[in-house]
């Protein structure tokens, strides 16, 4: 076994343990809740659109977005992420989740463009001087990347002050072998049929993930685009969603995300933005 | 062909007409709000129901809560009435309205509660939609 492998599965070993040794110390149980059905069902539809800060991409339309989850005891699927309650105890829930990488979203929507000019590193473009003859232009589209599994711990939290997540993810699919660990923050105020939720959330991504994702391979360098590799960092996104419930089943839903890259990633060939901005707005239903 | 003629067009007005009827109850019943939204911390609303209703026919005719054993109140005989009524509302109801005593609902409508918390931790974390608005 690999030693960062090795390093990452001691700490999340070590973060699941110190979640049972919090359990110990944990408040007495909460109040019985009423029982809750175990699928939750729900479609939104309206109109959105999320930013790719790829080169050469498009923005993604969301028009339909669809909510498909499962709660059993234990086990649970929540659009995607498969996951096993591991402790829920009253001060917080600690989970197991297998899940798929969202960063490989952003290279579905991608074009072939013929350039006739040369990417270079960190952000900047250079054009031929006019003296020189003009290069014949050569056709590019960004670099084909594939999803990655990832595994990991989630610890919820939450009380009067809000809600709260602590997660760590590795990739056990071999394709980017890196891994992220984060924080988020929201808090819900609901005022009649009214309610809005800002949240804020910072994440770190190991080298190797972003790397993978972002950076431009031996391979992949050409006269085009140039060798570039992407280190571990910092991010943050911001959000707020409002939602006016207008029958019990069926709501008004507004929604803007902002999400800023690391700023190695920003400074890539293959980035055109720094950031990832995203709004919905329409009407979803809960079955 | 005459009598078929007649069967289609005497189908076609009954289908025409049945709607219309239907549409016009005895008795009409409306009720605002109709939803308490309860979130974390909370475990009712304080409402303030506007409840107004409407007869075809003067009768005597009462004002009832699912929830509770006497009416809210009851009318002399009346073609219409209007009654504010202040109510702690924890879980779904009906309003109906019916004869003096009687079991019958002649109008009812429902008073729902939405909970949009959950005493599962795991319903309310966010998911990782590639937009995520549910």
């Amino acid at each position: 076994m690999r030693s960062p492998l090795k390093n990452t599965l001691k700490a999340l070993g070590f973060w699941a343990f110190a979640s049972m040794a919090l359990a110990d110390a944990a408040a007495p149980p909460a109040p019985a809740a009423p029982a809750e059905h175990h699928w939750r069902l729900g479609v939104a539809l309206g109109y959105g659109e999320r930013t790719n800060p790829l080169v050469q991409s498009e923005k993604i339309p969301v028009l339909v977005d669809l909510d498909i989850a499962w709660f059993g005891k234990r086990f649970f699927f929540d659009n995607g992420d498969l996951g096993f309650s591991v402790l829920d105890r009253p001060a917080f829930t600690l989970n197991a989740v297998a899940r798929v990488n969202t960063d490989r979203a952003f290279f579905s929507k991608t074009n072939t463009k013929y350039i006739n000019f040369q990417y270079l590193g960190a952000g900047v473009t250079v054009t031929p001087p006019p003296t020189t003859p003009t290069p014949e232009p050569q056709p590019f589209k960004p670099p084909k990347r594939d999803y990655a599994i990832e595994f990991g711990f989630e610890t919820l939290f939450d009380g009067e002050w809000g809600a709260a997540t602590l997660r760590g993810f590795r990739d056990v699919s071999g394709t980017h072998d890196g891994f992220e660990v984060g924080a988020d923050y929201d808090y819900r105020y609901t005022r009649g049929r009214f309610s809005i939720a800002p949240s804020v959330g910072v994440e770190y991504k190991s080298r190797k993930l972003n790397d993978y994702y972002w950076g431009v391979h031996a391979g992949e360098a050409s006269t085009n685009i140039i060798e570039y590799h992407v280190d571990g960092g910092f991010g943050w996104h911001a959000g707020l969603r409002t939602n006016y419930y207008v029958t019990k089943h069926l709501r008004a839903a507004l929604s803007v995300n902002y999400e800023r890259l690391q700023n190695s990633v920003a400074e890539s060939p293959l980035v055109k933005d720094d950031y990832v901005l995203g709004f919905f707005s329409g009407f979803a239903w809960t079955f | 062909m005459r009598t078929l003629i007649t069967g289609i067009a005497a189908s076609a007005f009954l289908c025409l007409a049945l709607p219309a009827f239907a549409a016009d109850p005895p008795v009409k019943l409306a009720v605002k709000p109709l939803l308490c939204v309860v979130d974390k911390g909370a475990s009712s609303c304080l409402m303030s129901f506007d409840i107004r209703w409407k007869a075809t026919q003067t009768g005597e005719y009462c004002l009832n809560d699912s929830a509770k054993p006497e009416p809210v109140r009851c009318w002399a005989p009346a073609i219409n009435g209007a009654v504010l009524q202040e109510r702690e509302v924890r879980e779904e109801f009906i309003y109906w309205l019916g004869a003096p005593g009687g079991a019958d609902h002649l109008s009812e409508v429902k008073v729902s509660v939405l909970r949009v918390d959950s005493a599962d931790r795991r319903r309310e974390r966010r998911t990782r939609h590639v937009w995520d608005v549910l």
